[in-house]
């Protein structure tokens, strides 16, 4: 009864979102931990895979239940393990920058965007989400 | 997202350390003498960084895997009145070069400072979750 009422309009896709989010930020700051470490590799997910999944899913589920109904079946990829509770990252090496005298291949300006653009994702989508938690909250009410 | 903040603290630690190392290698760079008052130049000590934290029992984070005393020569300067000269006439000093340790002291400050940063963005990332709530 109750998920006709949390599984509205874009309440699954912001959840999956603030999920995906707050895990690879622990990524990030694990990198920023490492920055002088010898023989490290910084690692990360890829946003453009998960975007993807999260689109198909979000065309699924429109297919499927209309614009705004249903849950939401993301799709696991190798990279996000997507379970009903929460999902799990499975980094890889980034790769992108030349390798220093000591191993690490770090790219502090990349890595410190990587953290802001993270962190504005997340919190873009925790004000929406908490927008359509007091819509529901303003009809439960029956004021507005 | 839970545990950022363990990682970030491990930087920290781990970077006040380095610190503390090249602290110690600025303050002995011209000492020749041991707590003893015998004849032991003061050896450079290196600290190494590992991945992991053994003491929060994770992967994530970064730890001293150790701290290395130098190998290397002592720098020899001619002293023969000296009381320690060695046959010809030298004496051994810290081969410490002061540069050496700021530029390394410059970089573990960054690395400090970059864990802060990080840190600060976990405590953001918490308190804008703990608004959906509010």
């Amino acid at each position: 009864m109750i998920d006709g009422v949390t599984n509205a309009d874009a309440i699954p896709a912001l959840e999956r979102l603030m999920q995906f989010a707050g895990q690879r930020h622990r990524l990030i700051v694990n990198n920023i931990a490492n920055l002088s470490t010898p023989n490290f590799q910084p690692s990360d997910v890829s946003i453009s895979d998960f975007q993807q999944q999260l689109g198909q899913a979000i065309d699924q589920r429109r297919a499927q239940y209309g614009a705004s109904d249903g849950g939401l079946a993301l799709a696991s990829t190798d990279q996000v393990e997507v379970s009903e509770q929460g999902m799990t990252l499975h980094p890889q090496p980034v790769g992108n920058n030349i390798l220093f005298h000591d191993g690490n291949d770090r790219n502090v300006e990349r890595t410190m965007q990587s953290l802001v653009e993270n962190f504005m994702t997340y919190r873009t989508a925790a004000q929406f989400l908490r927008n359509r938690f007091d819509l529901i909250n303003t009809a439960i009410r029956e004021r507005v | 997202m839970y545990g950022s903040l363990d990682i970030s603290t491990s930087g920290m630690i781990a970077n006040r350390t380095r610190l503390e190392a090249i602290s110690a290698n600025i303050a002995g760079s011209d000492t020749i003498l041991n707590q003893d008052g015998q004849y032991e130049p003061f050896r450079r000590r290196i600290v190494t960084l590992a991945a992991g934290d053994p003491s929060g029992n994770s992967d994530q984070g970064v730890h001293v895997a150790s701290i290395d005393l130098d190998n290397g020569p002592p720098m020899m300067k001619y002293e023969p009145d000296s009381a320690f000269a060695n046959a010809d006439g030298y004496v051994g000093y810290p081969n410490i070069d002061i540069v050496t340790e700021q530029m390394n002291a410059m970089e573990a400050q960054r690395s400090y400072e970059a864990n802060i940063t990080a840190a600060e963005a976990t405590k953001s990332m918490m308190s804008v979750a703990l608004q959906l709530l509010a």
